[in-house]
């Protein structure tokens, strides 16, 4: 492999405070040199990339996609997970076990590394069931996964639900140092449901998914860990009450993070009625009210939300296009959340730029121990993971140009600003638009 | 919505019904622009009070016409006669389809000889026998029939929503093929919501208004200020319970909703109603009783059918007993004794005799239960003719 040159960027390191305007060298995968003026000599156009007026980040890690392979392949694969992944500056996805089978044994774990390998065009590190099939009853075969390669464990799409199994799970994932990342949510309180508990799902009539369904959840997960002291994840974190959980959890030096996406930062529960009903909106948990969005912004600018995570999940049409009870929870979010990120947490004055990326990339990286690997840092012979980003492109969400096989976007047609212009996997430029 | 303002004329009363006392609220109607009725929700007080004049209007024809008709057995006749011809041919040559995903009796038939009176014909589809069974959606279904030229879909569905989702695709609003749009000469199908969910039953609330408004003289104006509507029983799962309050609210009424907690949730103060869970305290108050049936089979979670992402604990418990029920919420003749003198019962069928209204009440002159089913046919009427006939934008 030759030589790569990233030239004319500001790059931006948060775990080292790396901040200078300069060039970055690759070579065979690594990087080689960070020098402002690196000479181009002898070197071919395509070798040299122009990042003018860009920020020159850590590869993106999006700490929870679903990548929908093996079993439902038409809404999306490895291949064109991964391919959306670096269309939106990531280099890096952990995804989900609640595949067809689910990923809950080490053999399956293998499967995803051998279907990236053959397919993937960015690293995918898989997030193993905590439980057999995600049952939520027995459980499952968590060190020979860890030692598979499973960066962490999740019966995601459902919660672990018994008290009983879930202080094994916790006891098993602190054996292996992995972290447990929990989908908080009561299931005998969200039987049917498909969108907040409020005036608006009262109005509509839908199944109301209220917020303590939720927060239980979190305050008996951390009350089950104290004794335990694994690295507890809560994902997708969708309610103001939860934040205060976390927050004073996290008071006690208890070790508890949580992730933020971009649709609990931007969309509210009215859109749903506005919409008649568009189940582009229908995502589990619920988008809800400002005050959640608040509160979670809120927690990002104090450091207590650290990770931001897409729950990218893919549908097809024809598990949308139906009557909203029926309709599948989730949306697109990989060649989105970058710019998403920007108008709720850069544009609202919430973080800056440099705190941003690192919660892009460093602090998924500690979650989910990649940071090990040296990703998530841009550091003299660590991986060559690269993103370039411009800032201040404007740009208009489009399904049409999707990398990713599924256009479930309730932000289409949004104009956006900013956008991940090249994205450098292991020294390869898997996307350029430059 | 827009504020209701005072006004002193009526412009437009009729002879059906005569003018009633006038009230507080306001007595315009407003031109008719909607060509789908998908809920009651949202409708200005003027918009309901044009559907219900045109009723009112239907109504008084189809009184004559029973009892123009009636002496007349035994003389052969065809088609529409005497007071009805006039209204015969406002549908004529129109098409409408009903689209009936879940059990009906009542509307269905009343949906048909509703559009029957006005010309249209009719075609039956019911979710047995037809291309649903074999796994086609409704948005296909109500596309492929509106492709065949049908002017007007009268839809039941057991979703919320789901003839908003109808609406949507036959605009031509899909995810999957953003590039397919609804030619734009071509004409809009209408889409009538028969009962969605949980959600609306549009035209039941239009009928319950104007059951309510003949039984206290209010024809003139449809101004319901100064009455008070109870609404008993399962009204959290009641598509009829929400038509009801968003529609007898807007034209002035007070509404309560009253049944335990698992049945009558404080939530629904949202929708504009109070909320009690005593009966008993409130039967003074009530000029008016809706008793709703207990919508068992909305409540059972089977084990089988409980979705992948769905919990499989136990099935919801939604009352102890239907002893207790009764015993708490069941209308009787002491309860409706308790009412004010001149007060009316409801129900939107089927009744459960002996659950939640016994039969001495079902069959007392208090019950208003065949009226309602009467004033069906011309809310449906006004309801077809006014869609089917509105200006396309």
């Amino acid at each position: 492999m030759g030589r790569l040159l990233i030239v004319g960027g500001r790059v931006l390191d948060p775990s080292s405070g790396l901040d200078v305007e300069a060039d970055i060298a690759i070579e065979n995968g690594v990087i080689a040199e960070i020098a402002p003026g690196l000479s181009r000599a002898g070197l071919r156009p395509e070798q040299v990339l122009d990042a003018g007026g860009c920020l020159v980040t850590p590869g993106l890690i999006d700490p929870h996609v679903h990548l929908r392979e093996p079993g439902n392949e038409r809404a999306e694969t490895i291949a064109s997970g991964t391919a959306a992944a670096v269309a939106g500056g990531f280099t890096s996805v952990c995804c989900m076990p609640n595949t067809t089978p689910a990923l809950d044994n080490d053999s399956m774990v293998y499967f995803v590394q051998a279907r990236t390998e053959a397919t993937g065009v960015c690293r995918v590190f898989p997030v193993c069931a905590a439980s057999k099939g995600r049952h939520g009853h027995e459980l499952a075969e968590i060190p020979l996964m860890a030692r598979a390669g499973a960066c962490g464990f999740s019966d995601d799409g459902d919660c672990i639900a018994s008290a009983g199994l879930m202080a094994r799970v916790l006891s098993a994932c602190k054996a292996v140092d992995r972290p447990f990342m929990q989908h908080c949510q009561e299931p005998t309180m969200t039987r049917n449901a498909a969108m907040h508990a409020g005036v608006v799902s009262t109005r509509l009539d839908l199944g109301g998914w209220p917020r303590v369904a939720e927060e239980l959840i979190i305050e008996r997960d951390v009350r089950l860990n104290r004794a335990i002291g694994c690295a507890y994840h809560v994902q997708h974190m969708s309610s103001a009450g939860s934040v205060e959980i976390v927050a004073a959890a996290q008071k006690l030096g208890l070790p508890v993070t949580c992730e933020a996406t971009p649709h609990h930062l931007l969309l509210m529960c009215d859109l749903i009625e506005s919409s008649g009903y568009d189940t582009r909106f229908k995502v589990n948990p619920p988008i809800r009210e400002q005050s959640d969005i608040d509160a979670l912004k809120d927690a990002i600018a104090r450091g207590i939300c650290t990770v931001l995570g897409t729950d990218h999940a893919p549908h097809t049409p024809e598990s949308k296009d139906v009557p909203f009870d029926q309709a599948t929870f989730g949306m697109v979010g990989l060649e989105t959340a970058l710019a998403l990120y920007a108008e709720a947490l850069i544009e609202g004055n919430v973080i800056d730029w440099p705190r941003l990326i690192a919660m892009m990339t460093i602090e998924p990286a500690r979650l989910c121990r990649l940071d090990r690997l040296g990703l998530g840092s841009i550091t003299l012979a660590g991986p060559a993971d690269i993103t370039v980003i411009d800032p201040s492109e404007r740009w208009t969400i489009s399904a049409a140009t999707f990398a990713g096989s599924s256009r479930n976007s309730p932000f289409v047609g949004r104009q956006v600003r900013g956008r991940a212009v090249a994205t450098v996997v292991a020294g390869k430029v898997r996307m350029s638009r430059r | 919505m827009p504020a209701r303002t005072s006004s002193s004329t009526v412009a437009d009363v009729n002879a059906a019904g005569g003018p009633g006392p006038l009230g507080a609220g306001s007595l315009t109607s407003a031109a008719w622009r909607h060509a789908h009725l998908l809920q009651l929700g949202g409708l200005s007080d003027a918009e309901l009070r044009t559907v219900l004049f045109r009723a009112r209007q239907y109504a008084g024809l189809l009184r004559e016409a029973d009892r123009v008709v009636r002496p007349m057995i035994g003389v052969e006749q065809t088609g529409s006669v005497g007071p009805l011809e006039a209204v015969s041919s406002e549908l004529r040559g129109r098409v409408i389809a009903n689209l009936f995903f879940e059990d009906s009796t009542r509307t269905r038939v009343s949906f048909t000889v509703a559009a029957r009176r006005l010309g249209a014909e009719v075609i039956d589809l019911t979710s047995v026998g037809s291309s649903v069974s074999k796994g086609e959606t409704v948005g296909d279904t109500a596309a492929n029939v509106s492709a065949m030229g049908v002017d007007g879909l009268v839809i039941r569905h057991r979703s919320s929503g789901a003839c908003h989702l109808v609406v949507r695709t036959l605009a031509g609003d899909s995810e999957a093929m953003p590039e397919r749009r609804r030619d734009p000469g071509r004409r809009i199908c209408s889409v009538i919501n028969a009962g969605d969910g949980r959600h609306e039953h549009p035209t039941q609330g239009l009928l319950d208004i104007f059951t309510l408004a003949e039984s206290f003289e209010r024809l003139g104006t449809f101004d319901l200020s100064g009455l008070t509507v109870g609404i008993v029983g399962d009204v959290g799962s009641s598509r009829v319970a929400r038509s009801d309050i968003a529609g007898m609210t807007a034209l002035g009424a007070r509404v309560i909703c009253i049944g335990p907690p698992a049945l009558a949730p404080r939530s629904l103060t949202a929708l504009g109603c109070e909320v009690s869970h005593d009966l008993d305290a409130v039967l003074p108050e009530l000029d008016a009783l809706n008793v709703l049936r207990i919508q068992f089979e909305r409540h059972e979670v089977k084990p089988g059918e409980a979705k992948e992402n769905q919990p499989r604990t136990a099935s919801s418990n939604i009352i102890a007993s239907v002893r207790e029920y009764a015993e708490l919420y069941a209308v009787n003749a002491p309860r409706v004794q308790r009412m004010r003198p001149h007060a009316i019962v409801m129900h939107p069928g089927p009744i459960n005799r002996g659950v939640e209204l016994t039969a001495e009440v079902a069959d007392s002159r208090r019950s208003m239960v065949l009226r309602q089913v009467t004033h069906g046919v011309a809310v449906r009427m006004a309801v077809m003719s006014l869609c089917l006939n509105a200006p396309v934008s």
